[in-house]
């Protein structure tokens, strides 16, 4: 493990940032906090970083035990949200910056940063103020001036956040790739579910404080753990339900409002009689001519949105709906009446409550 | 539709201006003055100049007022810098106080200050002379220091500072790279600021000189009462230049200070200061 947090609690006076956090961070791994502002997520990385000390547990990096210790004796670096570049300094001295601080002889300092230079394409502006430079090469100056000094973790705290939308797709590859290369942990703060997606080897999602879940991009969007991470990384159709019957093997018969029992799959430890939302997304959602086997709908709306066309409804009973289908193909009519219908495996079920960690 | 030119208030604007103008322009003419007692132009004359740079009395007393100033300054900078560190991370119902104390420093008159650090003084058996008046100084001149180092200090992004202590900076080394760096406008602005102030006071100087060199203003004091000639318009004028010339460029200063990030033009020389 690079990163090992053992129930670390942040609070500022009566705030509580972080209520108790488990996480480990494996080598070489490109690992996203999400979560929506306010979440915790940055203080967690603050705390990684050593800006913050947390209340109680303990933080290790490497296997060393870092909780209490101070920023600079710590083997990490970090990329800020504003960049946060020596405007007094040229792009190289910023580059060189930490190599100066760590003592490295000149002749290393001169070969690590022009080749950091070289890496983020920034070859021939090493005189340049960052003032001088455009959003975008400050980002890379910034990255530059972190992974130049080769830290076990490189900490992103959003670190595209001020960039515009082509420009930070851009960005996204060539962070993804750039960590390729240098083998370096990655563990990348942000709101932007689908950044975290495209770049991320894991995901945590937290909420309030506490993580919700951690896994895989496609295991987080697919087989959520709550209806609060469903919502969180990607439109979700959420319906109240009850289960029926346990099938075993993480499969239930499950009693929708409105529609019936339909069979399909969820968490491990649900049981009879217990309260469940049923997610199902709005591209595994078929949208069919009236009569059909499935929940009855209205058109309210049709959205064109180049590839996809997106589909609002309103089912009587369970009240509105979305899916999205190719933008190719027959239209459906607004106004019109279809039926809806999903293939059991592409629906889940989450428990009601909103978290299972209990506070505190 | 017409405005109103209002001649009247005009009027009323220019002879007020003459009035506080007029003294200064007779001051710069008579300093080249022939005529001894100053009745009349008696003809055009750099001699005045040429004593005043060569008496003893004169020299000396710019020599204690520059040390003092030059002294007062540093002390000023000195409190407002660690004031505006501590400042910045302490409580909130810490920084009223302090800041009520800066300002009570402002508020409350020269010579109440003045008579009771006399008095303190005398007390405790301190000799008076120049480190007394430099002290007495930097009571004030510190309290304008920290006003304006704080307010450079409210304006800086603590995430730079963040990102020296994560590239390896110890804080002794953050402070050294990075924090002096972004406050110099406004540590050159106070520091000019000071100097200035110390400059040209009185009332402190004389509470507290003792039986020492009296500084310039003093000096002036004594010719103007004892041996008024255009030399005390000579002496003026140099005073006047010094002290114009470096206000000036304390308010220039300033004015780059308070900016941040405004108007890319103007950088000029301060360029490598600004963010």
């Amino acid at each position: 493990m690079t990163v090992l947090l053992q129930d670390v609690r942040k609070q500022f006076g009566e705030l509580v940032a972080v209520q108790r956090l488990n996480l480990e961070i494996a080598h070489g791994e490109f690992f996203s906090i999400i979560g929506p502002s306010g979440c915790g997520k940055t203080t967690t990385l603050r705390m990684i970083a050593g800006f913050e000390e947390p209340t109680s547990g303990t933080i290790s990096v490497s296997g060393r035990d870092v909780t209490n210790v101070r920023p600079y004796r710590r083997p990490v670096n970090t990329v800020f949200q504003s960049y946060a570049l020596f405007q007094h300094l040229d792009v190289y001295e910023n580059v060189a910056f930490g190599l100066r601080e760590a003592r490295r002889p000149a002749a290393e300092i001169r070969e690590r940063v022009e080749a950091a230079i070289g890496l983020v394409q920034l070859g021939g502006r090493e005189k340049a103020r960052p003032r001088q430079l455009s959003g975008g090469q400050q980002q890379r100056v910034a990255l530059a001036r972190a992974v130049v000094n080769r830290p076990e973790v490189l900490l992103l705290d959003e670190p595209l956040g001020a960039l515009d939308l082509k420009l930070r797709g851009d960005m996204q590859t060539e962070l993804k790739d750039l960590q390729r290369v240098l083998g370096i942990t990655f563990c990348y703060v942000t709101h932007d579910q689908s950044e975290a997606f495209s770049m991320s080897d894991r995901v945590a999602v937290m909420n309030g404080g506490l993580l919700e879940q951690v896994g895989a991009p496609e295991e987080v969007y697919r087989r959520p753990r709550s209806a609060f991470v469903a919502d969180f990384v990607g439109a979700a159709n959420q319906l109240g339900a009850t289960v029926a019957a346990r099938q075993g093997d993480g499969r239930y018969r499950v009693a929708i409002a409105g529609c019936g029992e339909r069979s399909l799959a969820g968490p491990e430890d649900l049981a009879e009689r217990d309260d469940v939302i049923v997610v199902v997304r709005p591209e595994d959602l078929r949208v069919a001519p009236a009569g059909g086997a499935g929940i009855q709908a209205t058109v309210v709306d049709i959205a064109f949105l180049g590839a996809q066309r997106t589909v609002r409804l309103d089912a009587p009973g369970i009240g509105p709906l979305m899916a999205t289908t190719r933008s190719t193909g027959d239209a459906v009519e607004r106004g019109a009446g279809v039926t809806v219908d999903w293939a059991d495996e592409d629906a889940w079920a989450v428990p009601r409550t909103p978290s299972a960690a209990p506070a505190a | 539709m017409s405005i109103r030119r209002h001649p009247v208030s005009a009027l009323l604007a220019f002879a007020v201006l003459a009035f506080l103008w007029l003294p200064l322009l007779a001051v710069v003419v008579n300093s080249f003055n022939r005529d001894t007692l100053m009745a009349g132009w008696g003809g055009a004359t750099g001699h005045w100049y040429n004593l005043a740079a060569n008496d003893h009395d004169v020299r000396e007393g710019l020599k204690t007022t520059l040390i003092i100033a030059f002294a007062s300054a540093l002390v000023s900078l000195a409190v407002g810098i660690s004031g505006a560190l501590w400042w910045r991370r302490a409580p909130r119902r810490a920084q009223a106080v302090y800041d009520g104390l800066v300002y009570a420093r402002i508020i409350v008159p020269e010579v109440v200050f003045a008579t009771a650090l006399f008095f303190l003084f005398v007390h405790f058996k301190f000799r008076l002379g120049l480190p007394a008046i430099i002290i007495g100084h930097s009571v004030w001149n510190s309290a304008y220091a920290t006003l304006i180092i704080q307010a450079r200090m409210v304006g800086l992004d603590p995430s730079v500072e963040e990102a020296a202590a994560d590239l390896g900076a110890t804080p002794w080394r953050v402070f050294r790279r990075v924090t002096l760096h972004s406050l110099m406008p406004a540590i050159i602005a106070a520091g000019l600021l000071a100097f200035t102030f110390s400059f040209d006071d009185v009332v402190t100087s004389y509470f507290l000189q003792g039986t020492a060199q009296s500084p310039l203003p003093i000096v002036l004091f004594g010719l103007i009462r004892f041996r008024l000639t255009p030399e005390v318009n000579a002496i003026g004028v140099l005073v006047m230049l010094l002290t114009v010339g470096l206000m000036s460029l304390a308010v220039t200063m300033f004015a780059t200070a308070g900016r941040l990030g405004r108007s890319e033009k103007r950088a000029g020389f301060l360029d490598m200061y600004r963010r």
